[in-house]
This record gives C-alpha cells, sequence and structure tokens, in this order.
C-alpha cells in the first residue's frame, strides 16, 4: 500500500485555474503548493516583519510625543546638526542602491537556477554576498562618523536598535548566502531542487524591503 | 474554485486589521482620545504580515 | 484495519536516554513538552504556594516584600510561558500530527530544537534566584520599574529574565511555523480543511498567533534590554522615552498570548465531548469561524489592560472586548448542543471537560463584567482580576490540559489511568480551586489589590484570604492522587488498545503508542469522523 505521499500528480502544480499564478514559479510539491521548506521561510519572514512592527512602533511612538523631530538638544548644537539625518541622505542613499542591487543580482541567480545555470548561480549569488558584505561595512563605517551614539536620547536609540536590527539580519542573510555558495560551488543544486537558493532569496528580498522602509522612515519622512 | 480556496482572496484577511488600523487611528484622532502611533502601526503592519501569511498557506496548499 | 504490522518483539521505542535526547519523532517531542512542562507546573505551584501561605495571615510572616515579588512575577511568569503554552503545544505535538494523517512534523528537527529551547530558557529564568534575586516586577514586567537596574533584584535577574524569554519566545515562534506548513502541507488524502478534527482548527489558529504576536514580544524585550544595558532611553521618561510605551507592545502580544493559552484546550474539550456523549460536534462549521474569529479579534483588545492609564482610546478597546464575548459564546452554545440528549459517560475526561464549561463560563463573565470601562476603573489592579485570570486560565485551560492528559495517556503509552483516582483527583482540584479563586471575586470587590505582601488586619480580607490559602494547599493535594495514578498506571495500568474510547478521530486508528511512522495504512476519510464511518460502516479500509 503506497502512502500518500508518494502519489504523483501531473501537470499543473497550480490550482487548475488559467490565471496567471504568482507562486508558479516557485519550487513546487509533488502534490501541489509550496515545497514546505520554502512554506517554512515565507512563514518566518511573516514573523520577522511582526518582530520590525515592534521597533516601528515604538519609533512613531516615540516621534509622534517628541517636538521637534528630530529633537534639538540644549547646549549641543552640533549634536543636532548630526541628529538631522534629512539633511545628508546620500550616504545612506548610496547603500540603499547597493542592497536595491543586490536584491537583483539574488533573483538573477535564482532564475538562473530554475533553468539548470549553475554558473549563472554562482556568479549571481558571489556578487549578491559581496554587495551584502559592502552594506554591512558601509553602515559600520556610518555608525562611526554619523556623530551620535545609541545613549544619546530617543534619537540615538531608535536609530540604532532599527538600523542595528537591520544589519544583523542582514548579516544573518549574508552567513546564508555564504552557505548557499558553499553548496552551488559543490554541484548540490540543479534545476529540479534547489530549494534551499529560493529560501535564501525570499529571506534577502525581505532584509531589502526592510531596508526600503527604514530608510524612508528615518531619513525622508 | 470556492472563494475561500482563492489565494487573492486569503489577502482581504490581512486587509482587516489594516482597516481596523485606520478606523482606530481616524477615531481616535476625531473623537480626541488619546491617538496611538504604536498600536496603528503594530496593527497596520499586523494587516501586511497577515495578508502575506495567509496568501502563501493558501496559495501554498495543495489542491484537494 | 488498525495498525498491527509490527510484532510485540519490534519495540517501537528505543527509550534509552540517547533516544530521548536526540529524538526528532513528535510523539516523543509532544511527551517531553508535556513532561517538561509539568515540572514548571510544578515548580510555578510551588511559588504559588510561596504566595498563599504569606498571604494567609496578615503580617509578614514568611518572605519579605522584595521576595514576595519574586515569588509572584516568577509564578506568573513560569506558569505562561513554561507550563501552558508549552504543555498545549506539546499535546499539539503528539496528537495533530496524528489526527491529520501525517508521518511527522513537517520539519521535525526545528520541532526537537523548540522543545530544548524551553528547558534552556526556564533554567535562564531561574538562575535568576541563584544569582542575586530573580525578576521581581511581575510577569507584566512595566517600565520604568523594570529598567531600574537598582531596585529590586541586583539586576542581573531581570536580565536573566529577558533573556530567558526571549529564548522561549523563539521556540513559540519555530514550533507555530511547523503546525503552520504540517497543518496545510501534510494532511492524508481526503482531509480536507473542513474535515479536520477542532483540535487540528485549534492549533492552527495558535500557530498563527504565535507565529505573528511573539515577535513583538521579542522587540519589546529587546528595548528593554538595550535601556537596560546599553543606555537606551525607550521607555525612560527623563529622556524622552515613554514609559506606557511598554505597556502597548508587550500587551499587544500578551493579549494574544492568552487565546493562545486557551485556544487549543478548547480543541481538546471539543475532540472529548462528543467522544463521551456519543454525538458528533454540534455546529463544527461554526467553530472553525468562531476560533478564526477570537484569534483576529485577540488582537485589538490589548489595551484593555491599560484602561487607568489615562492614554486608550477606551470606547474602541471596550467595544472589541465585548465583541470577543460573541464567538466564545457560540462556542460555548455548541460546546452545550453537543453535549444535550447525548449518552453521556462520566469518565474522568468528560467530568474535567465539564469542569472546564463550567469554570471557563464563569471566568469570561467575569471578564465580561471588566470590559467595562468604569467597571474596570474601579477594579483594575485588584484580586478580581486575579480571579478572571484564574478562572479562565486554570478554569479553563489547565482543566482542559488534565481532560487531555486522562484521554490521551492511553495513546500515549499503551495503559489506561485509573479511573477512581482521576475521580478523585477531578474531585480535589476542583473543590480546591474553587476555594482558593472564588473568595478573590470578593476580595477585589472589597478593594483588596494584587501584588501585595501584606494587608491590614482591619481591613476585612482575614477569612477570605485564609480560605484562599487553604484552597491552594487542597489543589497541591490533589496532584498526590494524580502522580500517584501516573506512576501505578505506566507500571501496571489496564492495556488500552487501539480505540480505548470508542473515538472519532484518526488518532485511534493505529496502535497504543503508535510506531514511529504512525500509520501502517488510514482508513478511508470521507467526514471529519473518520474512525466513526469506519466503524459504522460508511466507509472502507
Amino acid at each position: 500500500m503506497t502512502s500518500p505521499s508518494t502519489v504523483l500528480t501531473t501537470g499543473d502544480p497550480g490550482h487548475g485555474v488559467a490565471e496567471h499564478n504568482p507562486v508558479a514559479g516557485l519550487a513546487h510539491d509533488t502534490r501541489g503548493g509550496i515545497s514546505n521548506p520554502i512554506l517554512g521561510m515565507l512563514l518566518f519572514i511573516c514573523s520577522e516583519v511582526m518582530f520590525f512592527s515592534g521597533l516601528f512602533a515604538a519609533y512613531f511612538n516615540v516621534r509622534a510625543t517628541s517636538s521637534p523631530w528630530p529633537p534639538v538638544v540644549a547646549n549641543d548644537p552640533v549634536l543636532t546638526e548630526h541628529f538631522n539625518l534629512h539633511a545628508e541622505p546620500f550616504y545612506a542613499l548610496g547603500l540603499t542602491i547597493i542592497l536595491v542591487l543586490s536584491s537583483f543580482t539574488c533573483q538573477f541567480a535564482v532564475w538562473g537556477i530554475r533553468r539548470g545555470d549553475r554558473t549563472g548561480l554562482i556568479r549571481n549569488i558571489s556578487v549578491t554576498l559581496v554587495l551584502g558584505i559592502v552594506f554591512l561595512l558601509g553602515q559600520a563605517y556610518d555608525y562611526s562618523t554619523i556623530g551620535f551614539g545609541l545613549a544619546d536620547g530617543t534619537f540615538g536609540t531608535t536609530f540604532y536598535t532599527l538600523t542595528g536590527f537591520h544589519g544583523a539580519h542582514v548579516f544573518g542573510g549574508v552567513i546564508m548566502l555564504s552557505v548557499i555558495l558553499y553548496r552551488s560551488l559543490a554541484g548540490q543544486f540543479s534545476a529540479q531542487h534547489h530549494d534551499a537558493v529560493e529560501a535564501a532569496s525570499l529571506y534577502w528580498h525581505f532584509v531589502d524591503v526592510v531596508w526600503i522602509a527604514l530608510f524612508s522612515t528615518l531619513y525622508i519622512l | 474554485m470556492h472563494p475561500l480556496r482563492h489565494p487573492r482572496n486569503a489577502i482581504f484577511v490581512g486587509l482587516v486589521f489594516v482597516i481596523v488600523a485606520t478606523i482606530y487611528f481616524v477615531l481616535a484622532n476625531v473623537g480626541h482620545y488619546h491617538v496611538d502611533y504604536a498600536g496603528t502601526t503594530m496593527l497596520a503592519v499586523l494587516g501586511i504580515g497577515t495578508a502575506l501569511m495567509a496568501y502563501v498557506l493558501i496559495a501554498g496548499s495543495p489542491n484537494e | 484495519m488498525a495498525t498491527t504490522a509490527l510484532t510485540p518483539a519490534a519495540s517501537a521505542y528505543r527509550s534509552g536516554l540517547y533516544e530521548w535526547l536526540t529524538t526528532t519523532d513528535h510523539k516523543k517531542i509532544g511527551i517531553l513538552y508535556v513532561v517538561n512542562s509539568f515540572i514548571f507546573f510544578f515548580l510555578g505551584g510551588i511559588l504559588a504556594l510561596g504566595i498563599r501561605t504569606e498571604l494567609a495571615l496578615p503580617g509578614v510572616q514568611f518572605v519579605d516584600g522584595e521576595v514576595y515579588n519574586q515569588l509572584f512575577t516568577m509564578h506568573g511568569t513560569t506558569m505562561i510561558f513554561l507550563f501552558i503554552i508549552p504543555m498545549l503545544v506539546g499535546f499539539g505535538n503528539y496528537v495533530v500530527p496524528l489526527q491529520i494523517g501525517a508521518p511527522d512534523m513537517a520539519f521535525p528537527r526545528i520541532n526537537a530544537l523548540s522543545f530544548w529551547m524551553l528547558p534552556l530558557g526556564g533554567i535562564l529564568l531561574f538562575l535568576g534566584f541563584a544569582t542575586g534575586g530573580a525578576a521581581s516586577a511581575g510577569w507584566t514586567s512595566y517600565a520604568p520599574l523594570s529598567e531600574d537596574r537598582a531596585l529590586g533584584s541586583v539586576g542581573s535577574g531581570q536580565d536573566l529574565w529577558i533573556m530567558g524569554l526571549t529564548l522561549i519566545g523563539t521556540s513559540s515562534i519555530l514550533g507555530g511555523i511547523n503546525f503552520l506548513v504540517t497543518i496545510f502541507k501534510m494532511r492524508a488524502p481526503g482531509l480536507t480543511m473542513f474535515r479536520m478534527p477542532i483540535l487540528v482548527w485549534t492549533v492552527l489558529v495558535t500557530s498563527i498567533l504565535q507565529v505573528m504576536a511573539t515577535p513583538v514580544l521579542t522587540s519589546a524585550l529587546i528595548m528593554l534590554f538595550i535601556d537596560r544595558n546599553y543606555g537606551g532611553h525607550f521607555f525612560d521618561p527623563s529622556n524622552g522615552g515613554i514609559a506606557i510605551l511598554w505597556q502597548n507592545v508587550f500587551w499587544f502580544y500578551s493579549h494574544p498570548a492568552v487565546y493562545i493559552m486557551v485556544l487549543p484546550a478548547m480543541g481538546m474539550i471539543s475532540e472529548i465531548l462528543p467522544v463521551f456523549s456519543r454525538k458528533p460536534l454540534f455546529g463544527y462549521k461554526a467553530f472553525v469561524f468562531a476560533t478564526a474569529g477570537i484569534g483576529a479579534l485577540g488582537f485589538s483588545v490589548w489595551a484593555h489592560h491599560m484602561f487607568t492609564t489615562g492614554l486608550v482610546f477606551l470606547p474602541f478597546f471596550s467595544l472589541m472586548t465585548f465583541l470577543i464575548a460573541v464567538p466564545t459564546g457560540v462556542k460555548m452554545f455548541n460546546w452545550v448542543f453537543t453535549l444535550w440528549r447525548g449518552k453521556l459517560t462520566f469518565s474522568t475526561p468528560l467530568l474535567f471537560a465539564l469542569g472546564f464549561l463550567s469554570m471557563f463560563l464563569l471566568g469570561g463573565i467575569n471578564g465580561a463584567f471588566s470590559a467595562a470601562v468604569p467597571v474596570d476603573f474601579a477594579l483594575q489592579d485588584t484580586y478580581w482580576v486575579v480571579a478572571h485570570l484564574h478562572y479562565v486560565l486554570f478554569g479553563g485551560s489547565v482543566f482542559g490540559v488534565f481532560a487531555g492528559v486522562y484521554y490521551w495517556f492511553p495513546k500515549m503509552t499503551g495503559r489506561m489511568l485509573n479511573e477512581s483516582l482521576g475521580k478523585l483527583q477531578f474531585v480535589m482540584i476542583f473543590i480546591g480551586f474553587n476555594l482558593t479563586f472564588f473568595p478573590m471575586h470578593q476580595l477585589g470587590l472589597a478593594g483588596m489589590p494584587r501584588r501585595i505582601a501584606d494587608y491590614a488586619a482591619n481591613a476585612g480580607w482575614n477569612d477570605l484570604n485564609l480560605a484562599a490559602s487553604i484552597g491552594g494547599f487542597v489543589i497541591a493535594a490533589s496532584m498526590i492522587p494524580f502522580l500517584w495514578n501516573v506512576f501505578i498506571s505506566l507500571r501496571n495500568g489496564k492495556i488500552a488498545g487501539d480505540d480505548p474510547w470508542q473515538a472519532n478521530t484518526l488518532e485511534w486508528a493505529t496502535s497504543s503508542p503508535p510506531p514511529p511512522y504512525n500509520f501502517d495504512h488510514l482508513p478511508e476519510i470521507r467526514s471529519e469522523r473518520p474512525l466513526f464511518d469506519l466503524r459504522h460502516g460508511r466507509t472502507g479500509h
């Protein structure tokens, strides 16, 4: 008696509807639906969205009850000047471009391996990884020159907590991409089996989206 | 397909929270109650997260 | 039909220590969760006895205020995070894959990881007692009290509390993800969503709550840690921070948490009542929608814990809180109508289920009073709230847990628990529970605040406190027949067989205990009662 999970379905892994199925590209289960590890990663991303919601909630609350914002520090015009992120968004904009670019290269890697293009996968993952590391180094440099610390009032606290935890998530992503790169070099991925690449790339896109929200909130709004 | 099975409709689940967040924020302002930015943010983001979750769960489920 | 392929000599378990430490089998992990949770239940219970011993008589007899604060803080924290939530997850872990005809959870190794984070988190929490004092700012850890390193414990207790809870929260999130993927992806053929047992539905909604709400707690804990250790100012009013921000973010998690603490217990009751009334569950679809409704509404009521702060949109939260009574009431009616005109067998699982229904009803009613803002203004932070939370969490969830223990012990161990001892435990715990917590309604109405180590002898609270303390010891005593029952039944209990209760769901279609792969073969599934259908010739296999 065959157990249920070995029954193979043929043909359409989606839902039998003619319209375009946005998840059609994601690796599929023999029984239909998104494969378990990728679904798990997507749900994990949902939970991480909620983690950042708490941090953003704190930021908006603090900002709404502080006037002016950025704060004006009595007796310290230099610090007040440093708080004015709006005046100098260009460095952060540069970081944003790097991260967005890395999302593109990551997606190219995914498209590559879906076609079975292992070389493309390796190349694009490598570029993504490098861009990710550049982002982290850039963030560290920014911290060292930005002119205020975590303990400098609520502005410092919220800024460093938000960007710091985002950075930690980028770091996690960098580790994930390193593992993917290693496994790609070892030839462990094919067009039919590359769940880990899909999962890592979904996580990387999430990290990018959070940064865009962060950048907009901290530097533009 | 039954409406409850269509992935796009799953997003409405999340949208409900965004609507609640909007009502929460607007009514608090209008009624001169305490405007809670933290709660509004968390509810709105919950809506986005739940929409994503509901979508992937329904779209990711096998055909029965 | 049932799984009988294994000969007796081919033991389903190599149950050596190594096996238990490294298992990824959801059944063993479920048992680990249950045992670990019971250990923390007893630890939390001892802390409660410490509280009740001090409060039995006016005057400070045994512990000073500082130690008392640690007692109630650790009691609440332990019971919530180390007992009830993981206990229900443990039952879910054991039963859900069986009920959906799956061979295991979707991510067995993450399942094991989720479990082992619990004893580790518990150790971190309790380590405070050994390092100068455990956390003492209440399980709710309000700022700015919890920010102050000088107050209460020498400081490390609160930080250990934060770290322990972060670990436990992570366990919860990973577990929730595991359940969701398992339930959505690994159901047996024919088991459509609307044929799943209600326990699976409640675990599904609980898992959504765990995945979406717990990270918010993590963010709050991290912000508190940053304030305490890195000079942050999130909750520090003297530097532009907002103390009430803590309450908002904390309760955004902690209110959905109470549904995490009760929904699976409701699911267990929904499994037990039909079996012991020999009737199908009344209003299956209504149960599903009510559960979803409770889960969704549960996200929009958090500030009813903060009515008295003066910084809350009162009508919104009061209305939303009253609204939750609607789906809960629907469930109540459906449970009662399941029993109505049924052929009832008053075995211990049914007794605990009836206890759940009646006590949770009381808890729901006294909660509805608190939803009214003017009433809450008078009763906030009094013993009325202590009564409410214990009626829903003890009278509700704990009774549900014991119902589940007596119901599924045969499946997990292959042995029946002794009925007489079970009934004895039920009577003792029912009496003890009501003796402890019913007087707290009156104490709250009479103005006794919570979280106080002592009270004036002439306040008129003496008799009720003494009664409550006696009740606490009766509850403790009720654990003796329970533990004795488990001990003798494991060694010499009646052999259970596959399906001792003539039940309806798939877990009873395999041996007790099941083999590691769960099923040799599954019955045909055409309704939410596949075993009932099989027994009455409506389906094949």
